[in-house]
């Protein structure tokens, strides 16, 4: 409720549609620089850790620590020219933009750290969040059939499967903590976790979260979609310049929004021990479960899409609807 | 109008997985594949007719680019050939000099082989990693003959240089990290990775009927479960000196093949440990001409190189100069198998089946 913060701010000066206006405005400048802060820093994180594995050093040299590398790309995608010829100009520039528009609107709605820190509060905040994830198959599919390439159309079809497959498993989780909390506010679900964290109640639906968001993330190892190896980059394959920016940007903020849902659904969000404020203890959760997002991607091989899908099927969609039906008859 | 089944997806000429230019047509029908046709050709240099216009001693250079992953291996066969056809004996410690060598190159091309084929089922770490520990003996080659990924460091007679003060040492301790590492950070890596295991086991089986009617070489031979070594059956330089065992698997699968050159790497460094402790002492080269002629007749030699049995044919007519070489190149045969095993696969496994094969197009396309 940073906006309505800003709007009351604002009524102590002007009229109330002008107040309202500003607060608009001053929200979403707020808004797009977290979006845009997101990448450089997370994506900095990533890619030194990624480095700490592989016995390297990472990016040393612009900003103190190679800090800003991530913003020295960005700046260099923005000067780059596009290059793609005999694409569907409309799809093929609408993906970016509404990819980056959803993570635009995960980055309004979430509470950062607190229960007023969410820039824009409305009630049913999960379920937002949660569409504004579930819209990219859509786009995915989309995407690779308006570049009008093979590779990317083999890498949409793959895409729309993979994440429609793990975005069932991911409602019925988040149905499961719902039904156990009685809201699908996440200040509500995180209060509700006062005595005992949501991780001891759901030790199984929090494993199938994590799988299903690593998977609607498409990092690697199950990147199938874009699998660098055989698709060369799948449905991202014509993009260049800042619309395959927009891709990085959107990829990191689903990083930190499923870390963010991790830790408030199961982690008790800024609830702890009282020597540290909440917001500190909120982002040391974060960041830890960040480091467990990330290192699948350098660890592990990427398994086949029909090996992922059948097991996204076959096991944590039946997993998390037993585990749904559990958790019902725990609370009638 | 009429509906098409299956589409065609070209995969290469430039195209991470194909290790090269390498171009293979495949006609899907959702994700698996239909058919597949090969296409070489994209890196021919024409290096059998380069030898013609080369004296006997010039053409190294040469025939360090033509399989560049093992160069050395590549030296010693053109060594080889060029000796038998001088009738050149050469004295003990060349012979185990140039064991040694081709041993370490073997590791190398194999640690790459582990590298890129890790990289190819999706995993990015396993080719830092393994280009690291190759990096330990790339300094060793360094060291002893100034090159790096082409050393010209064999020549008619022996090699170039003798073997620097405490090499020995350095050889030792290499190898001792490299073996360190493969039974312990590579097990957990890739032979105890479920994921890894899931996309490699059943995959791209090329059985022994294949291999007899294609001509495969090398690990993918002994993957199938044929017992046969040039080094242990034809024992050319030192290898009959030394105890080594050949590694055989029966599956005859992507991954059979991997464990092969894992197996492999551990017996070379068996082979270094031991020529390392007999290396006699004495001349390392004798003194040939620079240009010396050698009378006609034909010379055949093949060898066992990390791809599997490399031969060269030599026509010679009593010139400075040979008359015409032929080279055999066990990559060719191997990247054959291709074309049959790729049909039913799905596009994902076409990398590792290609990788599994571990195909360097400089040999190829010669």
């Amino acid at each position: 409720m940073i906006f309505d913060y800003i709007d009351s701010l604002g009524l102590r000066f002007v009229s109330a549609p002008l107040a309202f206006l500003g607060a608009v405005v001053v929200t979403f400048i707020i808004a797009l620089l977290l979006t845009a802060m997101i990448p450089v820093f997370v994506g900095w994180a990533d890619r030194k850790f990624a480095a700490r594995i592989q016995s390297r050093y990472g990016p040393v040299y612009v900003g103190p620590f190679g800090l800003l590398q991530n913003f020295a790309d960005i700046v260099k995608l923005l000067g780059k020219r596009f290059v793609s010829t005999n694409v569907d100009w409309l799809s093929f520039n609408f993906v970016p933009i509404a990819l980056a528009s959803a993570s635009f609107i995960m980055v309004l709605l979430i509470p950062w750290g607190g229960p007023s820190l969410s820039l824009i509060s409305v009630p049913y905040d999960l379920l937002f969040i949660y569409i504004a994830l579930a819209v990219s198959p859509l786009l995915v599919l989309l995407a690779g059939w308006g570049e009008n390439n093979k590779y990317s159309m083999i890498g949409g079809f793959r895409g729309a499967a993979q994440i429609a497959t793990y975005e069932i498993v991911i409602i019925i989780s988040i149905i499961s903590v719902a039904l156990l909390s009685g809201s699908y506010n996440l200040s509500g679900i995180v209060s509700s976790q006062g005595s005992l964290w949501y991780i001891f109640y759901l030790p199984v639906v929090f494993v199938v979260f994590f799988l299903a968001g690593l998977a609607t993330m498409e990092r690697e190892p199950f990147d199938m979609p874009e699998a660098s190896q055989e698709l060369q980059a799948g449905w991202k394959v014509e993009y260049s310049g800042i619309k395959y920016g927009l891709f990085l940007i959107s990829d990191y903020v689903r990083l930190v929004i499923v870390a963010m849902l991790i830790v408030m659904l199961f982690f008790g969000g800024w609830l702890g021990l009282s020597f540290l404020p909440g917001i500190a203890w909120f982002w040391i959760k974060t960041f830890i479960v960040m480091v467990f997002l990330m290192v699948p991607r350098w660890v592990f091989a990427r398994p086949r899409i029909d090996q992922f899908i059948r097991f996204g099927w076959n096991w944590l969609l039946p997993i998390a609807i037993l585990n749904l039906i559990v958790a019902g008859l725990v609370v009638i | 109008m009429e509906q098409k089944k299956s589409f065609r997806l070209n995969i290469g000429p430039v195209h991470p997985a194909t290790h090269g230019v390498f171009k293979i047509v495949v006609d899907i029908d959702g994700d698996t594949i239909k058919r597949a046709q090969t296409e070489i050709g994209f890196l021919h240099r024409a290096k059998e007719k380069i030898a013609e216009a080369r004296y006997f001693s010039n053409y190294y250079p040469i025939v360090d680019k033509l399989d560049y992953v093992s160069a050395i291996n590549m030296e010693v066969l053109y060594a080889s050939l060029v000796e038998k056809a001088a009738d050149i004996k050469i004295p003990p410690r060349a012979a185990y000099i140039r064991t040694i060598m081709c041993e370490i190159q073997r590791i190398m091309s194999h640690l790459i082989f582990m590298g890129s084929f890790g990289e190819d089922v999706g995993n990015i770490t396993s080719l830092v990693w393994t280009l690291r520990e190759r990096e330990l003996l790339m300094n060793i080659i360094e060291k002893i003959s100034g090159g790096r990924l082409a050393p010209m460091y064999m020549t008619n007679g022996g090699s170039f240089y003798d073997f620097p003060d405490g090499i020995s040492e350095d050889i030792t301790k290499a190898i001792d990290k490299i073996e360190e590492r493969i039974n312990h950070e590579y097990q957990s890596f890739f032979l105890k990775n479920e994921l890894f295991l899931k996309r490699t086991k059943g995959v791209a089986i090329i059985d022994q009927e294949m291999v007899k009617r294609l001509g495969i070489t090398g690990p993918g031979m002994r993957a199938a479960g044929i017992k046969r070594d040039l080094r242990k059956d034809e024992p050319y330089l030192c290898y009959d000196k030394v105890d080594f065992d050949v590694p055989v698997s029966k599956d005859g699968d992507a991954y059979a093949r991997f464990m092969m050159r894992v197996d492999e790497i551990l017996q070379s460094i068996k082979i270094i440990r031991q020529a390392l402790k007999d290396l006699p002492a004495g001349d390392y080269r004798i003194k040939t001409p620079w240009m010396m002629k050698i009378p006609p007749k034909y010379t055949f030699v093949r060898q066992e190189t990390p791809r599997g049995e490399m031969a060269m044919y030599m026509v010679t007519n009593g010139d400075t100069k040979p008359y015409r070489l032929k080279i055999r190149s066990a990559t060719f045969f191997n990247i054959r198998a291709l074309e049959e095993a790729l049909v039913g696969e799905k596009v994902a496994d076409a990398v590792v089946t290609i990788a599994s094969l571990d195909p360097v197009m400089g040999e190829v396309d010669r």
